[in-house]
């Protein structure tokens, strides 16, 4: 019954049908619910798709590195940092006519006028101000608030970008919301690109059908119609093919995303996803990033001219590039006023205005390829939680200590001498892959921010960054630990004043394996020496004798206290130079003493500031006192002497004036060439050699100093600022030179020494009463200094109790 | 007639005179408690802007700019002006004194003592600043727990400027 009535309805309405019809019926049926079925499961995959692109992480923006800003002020020659040329990298223009607008300066023979813009800063936000700087021949003399009418200490000038952690796509961009971009530059892009976009639903019928006329007229594909949103889906997720299929999949990913979200939202992503050109390997991609590319400035601040230029280049960015293409990018933009005119979006006079504006974009860029160093040196530094995936993603803004001027110096000068270098002596000649090497590390001593850094020649052929992560011998520049050992009243009176004498006689050390002979570098035996004579001459001999006198538990604890943290051996020769240690180690612990004794923690950065503005991280200035201040500036004024008068003479030589103290190096076999030095407000050291060790064939006057001396030129422009403070604790006196006694009325030679206070010598001359005599050193030369040396009590050091309370009497 | 005094009178005196002689002796070793000082003038930044060059000056408006973003309660900023002084000049002493200040009351106390070290390296001798060392080492000294050390330093503070250091704090404003 239930069959018979079955059959009986379906006859019913398929009554006088044939079965083959029917079949035929059932199966164009079956067909088109399977053809919906899986049309509609993938809208539902492709409406998953937008929803998890929109509503998780839209865009992955790689996090930028910052240079420490510009600042300006009095005093400074604005020369020397070359203003104009940092004026033009930031996208300042030279103003045209009598109005100074944002963005523009004014220069005439007394006077610079800025328009200064915003700029955000975590701690050093500026609003935009006017400010006319008092100039005279290459000083700034003031600097005045035009608005406020007062005088300003100091103008900071915007960071500029270092570099930047991209991902693999090496895509930068920098997001912008939509309340901040100028309705302009969205008039501007819908006029050019989808003039009815807040009319249509993702797809503009119209457009299509005259793209497929202009088409068909052509008998080729001439014009597309694409939406701003088709043109989104398509950058997101598919490829430029035009195939059907992915022609479908936009259509419906457009309708889909245009039913979701609102048309501002559509409009925010499609401004940052745009891409606009290109800088070297990097792409451009975003309003936002173009005008920091193209025009140097936020997008805020662009005129109606440069945001039509922008909006031109969606077209064919790289075809219609105004670096590349001046005249066809004009006329585009020309094209795109004149559509915005037509469209209603600008008025007669603002088209004539914007078409009268010359193009002018900022200078190119390129990433600094030389800072590339630096940037793996403060990933390094950055706390472990910032991964290379967070890093290329997330958008951080990281202020850094660079002092992109002398980072420039430092890779020009490095690049430039060492191939001088190469071509002047065989030794250095490349051998097949292996070509001479260098590092420059540049430090502010009083806040142990790194100013320059260069890890080698080429970041292209090798990454490997010779001052952070290669270990090489000190050579000679070691020697300045010895002398500070000898010369610290650490616990009692010092082993040595600078008015003392050393004995630069034969020397022998038993050591493990026999007996260690130091020689010195002219292979002559200089007898008793002043020690300003030894260190300045650098004198192996003597320095080693000191050596033994201090201890080498001492010397070690001394480089230990000032910076180094390499493991270093305890053997004679380590006075010598015989450890390992980097360059960044080294320039640390020269901080020291340029310092005054107080040893500045390095640092890259200052903040780390996420995508919403948050400070993530800040580093202050941290430092610690390791050595008393007066024999800090003993040392210095040793360091001063071997640049007067001693191996780095060549640095006066070479035209540099003003306070300069420093140490040459070179290592056994003249297998590196060092040179640390510092002014009164920089360090640099400076290490020459090959990465697998081989003779330079020449000393480090020879190879080192002259390089270290043209950055330092450079730098400073051959006058170093400043002066070497003289501590309280130290008092200046008159001696003559081989007894070190006090030169009296009479005394045939005398100079000016210095001492630490209660250290002064009691001799005199005329009445002097014989020169001091070195102090015995057979005793210990007798015992191998391998040995793990024992706690011992000696009479010039830890004085008891009793012994210092008598002594303060005597002292009064 | 003289009267023999026994042994132990001998001891007791000498033992007297030796104490007298140590409690004088160390009366006068330095950083002593109680020094007898009389109130004198305190350095105000204010009052230094326009000595030294002009890079000094430069250096030495940014403190002012420090000092006053201080005063209006951004220390961020604050910290960063005085940060930019020691930029502009490195051997500014009062940059190193606006950095103390600000460490020892604001921040790190270990930290302010380097910073206070460093002035006293750079412009210690200075009469009027001997207020401000002794009164910022003995609160730092307080900041870290050791009262007793910090005792001798605040107290000799109040004596030199006691309209300054009576409350044991020195204000933005007024070292400004």
């Amino acid at each position: 019954m239930a069959t018979s009535r079955y059959m009986r309805r379906r006859g019913g309405w398929l009554a006088g049908i044939g079965w083959p019809l029917r079949a035929g019926g059932i199966a164009l049926f079956l067909a088109s619910a399977a053809l919906g079925g899986i049309a509609g499961g993938q809208l539902v995959q492709l409406d998953r798709i937008v929803r998890e692109r929109f509503e998780g992480t839209l865009f992955r923006v790689p996090s930028r590195v910052l240079s420490a800003p510009l600042i300006l002020y009095p005093g400074l020659d604005f020369e020397l940092i070359d203003l104009r040329g940092t004026l033009d990298r930031l996208g300042y223009r030279e103003a045209s006519g009598d109005s100074l607008v944002l963005g523009r300066y004014r220069w005439s023979p007394r006077e610079l006028r800025i328009h200064r813009r915003a700029f955000e800063h975590p701690s050093r936000a500026e609003p935009a101000r006017i400010v006319a700087l008092q100039l005279s021949g290459r000083g700034i003399e003031g600097i005045r608030d035009l608005q406020t009418k007062r005088e300003i200490g100091a103008l900071f000038l915007e960071p500029e970008q270092v570099g930047a952690y991209y991902g693999p796509d090496r895509e930068q961009r920098e997001l912008v919301r939509i309340e901040e971009i100028p309705q302009q530059m969205t008039d501007a892009v819908m006029a050019v690109e989808d003039q009815r976009f807040y009319w249509h639903i993702g797809l503009d019928f119209w457009r299509i059908g005259g793209a497929m006329a202009a088409n068909l007229r052509a008998r080729s594909f001439v014009q597309g119609g694409s939406t701003l949103t088709q043109q989104l889906m398509k950058n997101f997720f598919l490829t430029p093919d035009r195939r059907m299929k992915r022609k479908l999949q936009e259509a419906a990913m457009a309708l889909i995303t245009e039913a979701r979200y609102e048309k501002p939202a559509i409009l925010e992503a499609y401004l940052n996803e745009i891409y606009l050109g290109q800088r070297g390997a990097t792409q451009i991609h975003g309003i936002g990033e173009a005008a920091r590319f193209y025009f140097g400035k936020p997008v805020r601040d662009l005129s109606l001219s440069e945001c039509a230029l922008i909006a031109g280049l969606i077209q064919s960015p790289n075809g219609l590039s105004p670096h590349r293409s001046p005249a066809e990018a004009q006329a585009r933009r020309d094209l795109v006023l004149r559509l915005m005119l037509q469209q209603g979006k600008i008025q007669q006079d603002q088209f004539a205005e914007a078409t009268a504006e010359p193009l002018r974009v900022a200078t190119v860029t390129p990433d600094l390829r030389d800072a590339r160093f630096f940037l793996d040196a403060l990933r390094r530094e950055l706390p472990n939680y910032y991964g290379e995936e967070n890093l290329s993603a997330e958008g951080l803004r990281i202020y850094s200590t660079l002092d992109l001027r002398l980072q420039r110096a430092a890779s020009r000068v490095v690049r430039e001498e060492l191939a001088r270098l190469e071509k002047q002596s065989r030794f250095l000649a490349p051998k097949g892959t292996q070509r001479l090497e260098a590092c420059l590390v540049a430090l502010r001593p009083q806040t142990g921010e790194v100013l320059a850094l260069v890890g080698g020649r080429d970041y292209a052929a090798s990454q490997f960054d010779r001052c952070t992560q290669a270990r090489r011998p000190a050579g000679s520049v070691f020697k300045a630990f010895v002398y500070a050992a000898a010369l610290e009243p650490a616990s009692g009176a010092p082993l040595i004043t600078l008015a003392s004498a050393l004995d630069d006689a034969p020397l022998s050390v038993p050591v493990w394996r026999g007996t260690w002979t130091p020689q010195n570098f002219d292979h002559e035996f200089h007898g008793v020496v002043p020690v300003r004579t030894a260190f300045e001459k650098s004198y192996n001999v003597a320095s080693a004798r000191l050596a033994q006198i201090v201890g080498i538990p001492r010397v070690r604890e001394m480089a230990q206290r000032l910076g180094i943290e390499s493991p270093l051996p305890n053997v004679p020769s380590l006075a010598l130079g015989s450890g390992d240690v980097t360059p960044l180690e080294l320039a640390r612990a020269y901080a020291t003493f340029a310092s005054g004794g107080i040893r500045p923690r390095v640092r890259t950065f200052e903040d780390v500031i996420d995508a919403r503005g948050e400070t993530l991280e800040r580093q202050s200035i941290e430092f610690e006192r390791v050595l008393d201040s007066g024999t800090a500036f003993l040392m210095t004024s040793l360091l001063e002497g071997v640049v007067e008068h001693g191996t780095a003479a060549g640095i006066r030589a070479a035209g540099v004036a003003g306070p300069i103290a420093g140490k040459t190096g070179t290592s056994n076999e003249y297998r590196d060439a060092w040179f640390a030095g510092f002014t009164p407000e920089m360090v640099v050291v400076l290490w020459v050699g090959f990465d697998e060790p081989r003779s330079l064939g020449q000393a480090a006057a020879q190879i080192a100093v002259p390089i270290w001396a043209r950055f330092v030129k450079e730098a400073s422009g051959g006058d170093v600022a400043g002066i070497f403070p003289v501590p309280g604790d130290v008092a200046e006196l008159e001696i003559e030179p081989t007894t070190g006694a006090i030169a009296l009325d009479g005394c045939p030679e005398r100079r000016a020494e210095f001492f630490l206070r209660g250290t002064e010598p009691v001799e005199t001359c005329p009445q002097w009463r014989g020169a001091p005599t070195p102090p015995p050193l057979r005793e210990r030369e007798e015992r191998p200094s391998e040995e793990p040396q024992r706690q011992r009590r000696r009479e010039d050091e830890e004085p008891g109790l009793i012994e210092r309370f008598r002594r303060w009497l005597e002292e009064g | 007639m003289r009267r023999n005094r026994p042994a132990w009178f001998a001891f007791a005196r000498a033992l007297a005179c030796v104490a007298v002689v140590f409690a004088g002796a160390c009366a006068m070793m330095p950083g002593a408690a109680t020094r007898a000082v009389s109130p004198r003038p305190t350095l105000r930044v204010s009052e230094l802007a326009q000595e030294g060059d002009a890079r000094r000056r430069a250096s030495t408006r940014l403190v002012l700019d420090g000092l006053e973003s201080e005063t209006r309660g951004s220390e961020n900023e604050a910290l960063a002006r005085y940060e930019d002084a020691l930029k502009v000049d490195a051997n500014n002493p009062l940059a190193s004194l606006a950095l103390a200040r600000f460490e020892i009351f604001a921040g790190d106390a270990d930290r302010g003592l380097a910073h206070l070290d460093r002035y006293a390296a750079l412009a210690g001798g200075r009469d009027d600043a001997a207020a401000h060392l002794a009164g910022l080492r003995g609160a730092a000294l307080a900041k870290l727990g050791k009262q007793t050390l910090a005792a001798p330093y605040l107290e000799e503070a109040r004596a030199l400027a006691p309209a300054v250091w009576a409350d044991a704090r020195l204000e933005a404003g007024e070292l400004r």
